[in-house]
């Protein structure tokens, strides 16, 4: 019941948004060309392969997500800790500091390999 | 233990949708198709248990599921390129059947903890205060009293599990190009362009003229005279027979009509000066 | 009684209205801050900015927007159809979703009901925010993919890993914010900030400046736009977009610029709450009814200047040195700054005096002081192609310069001037 508002504005935004993107295709002109409907690769032909570098990306951006979840699991469990804090008092320092230390020796260890570095 | 109306109709709307996720990702040709269509099972199964009075758990299946988990799925499945098929080959030894046996042992898991849940237990409510002894207000409040005091230990443990992701995560990904000695990072490039003096700012564009529009066509300088920098060699439709042809007026022939054709044939050589700028060019 | 009994009285017509009006607003703020942000922008770069549709080119945007509908829509012929079509829709819808649960004002009488000026709120709201905007890179990372053209790709993965990276600094500015109004709700957090008469950017400003640093590089705004840099690059991962799918993308970035400003007024800024030294104002007269709706609008029109200020004053930063910044800076600060809350505010509930927490904090610092000055230096590495900072090849003065007078000039008697061919008068360019 109480979701019913978010529903809402769901239906509302994510409608607008599907409208608009299908009432493109009917609104605009249609004068395709072969040019046209070629991917853009600054006036140049395009590449066959639709990737570059041969198919793959740096495996910097693994490691980003990888990281990304690391963090996103600790935010997420800071969350009720932040809540609960006031009730939980001096033994829930204890706790989050420990837990923040461990999960901080994982970031020293990917910083210290290089795991952050960007080139 | 009653069922609101609201929640029925969000049961028989998501369920269906998680189901049809579940479906998609495993008939669906393309590995990021698949992933998508479990992005939908996860959302649904998100709002499920938003519904069914669990908003902390919903939300974050959808923010640490959704957000996080996925979008690594999809960075890895981009890594690999678009055209890469899956690889039937079993790298593993006997990898079928234990991911089988693993598999059914892992319903049987699950299946016994629903049926448990359904007999024997009696539901307290995420959202009641006295539910855990807590007498916190609601719903996060108590799955934090519960997450801290109770469950302590596992709670910690997380936190391991995390150092060992990272670390494997960095075995994985760790490359000695990485490191020193390789590739120039954009810091040491930076440096280099300006230690070199050449050009640190970018060479000019193409020409775009009333006779041409192509980044064939060699950019002009104010004087007329073709910018050499402009001409370049990785252009596949250009042929080597014109660039060189371009080049070469580039460097002796500063005439404000070097386009028109008329200067180009008639090469009489008396108006050329060359100027510093254009000798030093072509050192 | 507090923003989410007064919403759980909503009849289901009047959430429609409250979500339609909502969902106005947003269109109308985007359309005023588009044209806000040109005008700001020519201001600071000594011009006018769009002046012609409308008073003061009031319609420029709604001129834009009509003129992109009906532009011709281009789909690549490698794109991937569906995939193609849905990811310009995700990062709109997405970034729509996300205002829902901002507080507006406090309890007003819409239509004969008293309700509270916001849309939806629950234990988690907050939640939500973070929520939508991870959703939201899918319309990033699907719309870069769907193209079938390298660049694109290349912009969504960097803008993707950027958008997340920042997420995290983002995620972890809110837990002091948190801490101290013990709820996840944001009709309690600005509650809290009333009661408390402090606004947390006051109270927490570490949590502030690093939430509003990442707010900008979660909307991939300048200077964090590298992903996009419209100047140096093609347009990132909306390049091989056209007609109102591209203007999808536009409004999605816009409208994430409105909620993350919201967001940011809501958790730091007291939310719809009068200025402070307006609070005591005919008893508090200018925090109810409808006036906390002027407060609100008027600090996300400030946070949105800031976003435009930033736009005009700063250069772009190399893709490097912005996730270094993430990463290396803002993290680990804001994991210590938590710490930091937390153990002050367990001793201050635990009875500790003032003068006993400012003794321990006292030697805290004095003990990390030490610890920090008493590690031994690493040796600076030597690096043998090191560019000096002056004496290079560039024509610098020495620092020790004396500039000789400048000698009296005498009047020159109009003598015939003496004719000198160009490469004699000095003339760097011999060409006539």
């Amino acid at each position: 019941m109480e979701y019913v508002p978010i529903l809402l504005l769901f239906v509302l935004g994510f409608g607008f948004a599907v409208f608009s993107v299908t009432i493109a295709e009917v609104t605009g002109p249609r004068r395709f060309n072969k040019a046209k409907q070629e991917g853009y690769e600054c006036g140049i032909e395009p590449s066959p392969q639709p990737v570059v570098g041969g198919g793959r990306m740096p495996v910097a951006y693994y490691l980003t997500a990888m990281l990304f979840i690391l963090f996103d699991i600790e935010m997420v469990f800071l969350y009720p800790f932040a809540v609960t804090a006031d009730a939980l008092g001096v033994f829930g320092l204890v706790e989050i500091v420990l837990f923040i230390a461990t999960v901080a020796f994982a970031y020293a260890y990917v910083w210290r390999r290089g795991g952050l570095d960007w080139n | 233990m009653t069922v609101s109306v609201y929640e029925e109709i969000a049961f028989w709307i998501l369920g269906p949708l998680s189901l049809a996720g579940a479906l998609g990702m495993l008939f669906s040709r393309s590995a990021v198709h698949s992933a998508l269509w479990l992005v939908l099972t996860m959302l649904s199964l998100g709002v499920l248990y938003m519904v069914q009075d669990a908003p902390f758990l919903g939300i974050v299946q959808i923010i640490v599921y959704t957000g996080a988990i996925m979008m690594l799925f999809l960075f890895v499945l981009m890594l690999a390129g678009r055209e890469s098929s899956d690889s039937v080959v079993e790298v593993l030894r006997g990898q079928r059947i234990w991911a089988s046996l693993l598999g059914i042992g892992l319903a049987g898991l699950v299946v016994a903890g629903v049926a448990r849940s359904l007999g024997d237990v009696t539901p307290a409510g995420l959202d009641n205060p006295a539910a855990n002894g807590s007498g916190g207000p609601g719903n996060v409040a108590n799955i934090g009293q519960s997450l801290f005091t109770r469950y302590l230990f596992p709670f910690e443990l997380t936190s391991a599990l995390l150092i060992t992701a990272a670390i494997g995560a960095m075995v994985l990904a760790y490359t000695r190009k990485q490191a020193k000695g390789g590739k120039n990072r954009q810091r040491e490039m930076v440096n280099m362009r300006f230690r070199e003096n050449t050009r640190p700012g970018a060479l000019p564009g193409p020409g775009v003229f009333a006779t041409a529009d192509s980044v064939a066509t060699p950019a002009l300088l104010p004087d007329g005279s073709i910018a050499k920098e402009s001409l370049s060699r990785i252009i596949e439709t250009t042929p080597v027979t014109q660039i060189e042809e371009d080049e070469a007026l580039a460097d002796r022939h500063p005439d404000a009509h070097a386009l028109t054709g008329a200067a180009r044939d008639g090469d009489d050589g008396a108006s050329i000066v060359a100027s510093p700028a254009s000798e030093e060019r072509s050192e | 009684m507090s923003a989410r009994e007064l919403i759980a009285n909503d009849p289901t017509w009047l959430s429609l209205v409250k979500a339609v009006l909502v969902f106005a607003l947003l269109l109308v703020i985007t359309i005023l801050l588009i044209w806000f942000e040109r005008r700001v922008l020519g201001r600071m770069q000594q011009r006018p900015g769009p002046n012609r549709v409308g008073p003061f080119g009031l319609l420029q945007t709604v001129a834009d927007a009509l003129k992109l509908a009906f532009k011709e829509d281009i789909r690549p012929k490698l794109a991937d159809n569906w995939v193609y079509f849905l990811a310009p829709a995700i990062s709109a819808g997405a970034a729509f979703l996300a205002f829902s649960v901002i507080p507006l004002g406090g309890q007003v009488n819409l239509f004969g009901y008293q309700t509270s000026l916001q849309l939806a709120d629950m234990p988690v709201s907050l939640l939500v925010v973070l929520a939508c905007s991870s959703v939201g890179v899918y319309g990033i990372v699907l719309g870069g993919w769907s193209s079938g053209s390298p660049y694109p790709l290349l912009g969504a993965l960097r803008s993707a890993a950027q958008v997340i990276s920042y997420e995290i600094a983002m995620g972890l500015s809110f837990v002091a914010v948190i801490l101290f109004a013990g709820s996840l709700s944001t009709g309690d957090i600005v509650d809290a900030q009333g009661q408390g008469g402090v606004w947390y950017a006051f109270l927490l400003p570490v949590s502030f400046v690093i939430y509003v640093i990442s707010m900008v590089g979660e909307t991939n705004r300048a200077p964090f736009d590298l992903a996009e840099a419209e100047s140096e690059l093609i347009g990132g991962y909306h390049t091989e977009y056209s007609s109102i799918k591209f203007a999808m993308f536009f409004l999605g970035e816009y409208v994430n610029m409105v909620t993350v400003s919201a967001v940011a007024t809501t958790l730091f800024l007291g939310g719809w709450h009068a200025p402070f030294w307006l609070g005591g104002v005919g008893g508090g007269v200018l925090n109810t009814g409808w006036w906390p709706l002027l407060w609100f609008l008027l600090k996300v029109v400030f946070m949105l200047f800031i976003f435009v200020w930033l736009r005009g004053a700063l250069p772009r930063m190399r893709y490097d040195q912005f996730m270094k910044l993430g990463w290396k800076v803002l993290v680990p600060v804001n994991l210590v700054w938590i710490v930091a809350v937390v153990a002050v505010r367990t001793m201050r509930n635990t009875g500790v005096g003032t003068a006993q927490l400012l003794t321990i904090i006292g030697i805290v610092v004095v003990v990390v002081l030490a610890i920090v000055l008493l590690l031994p230096n690493r040796p600076a590495a030597s690096d043998v192609e090191e560019v000096p900072v002056t004496g290079g090849d560039h024509p610098l003065p020495p620092l020790d310069l004396e500039v000789p007078k400048v000698p009296k000039r005498k009047p020159v008697a109009a003598a015939p001037a003496p004719e000198l061919s160009a490469e004699e008068e000095g003339v760097p360019d011999g060409r006539a």
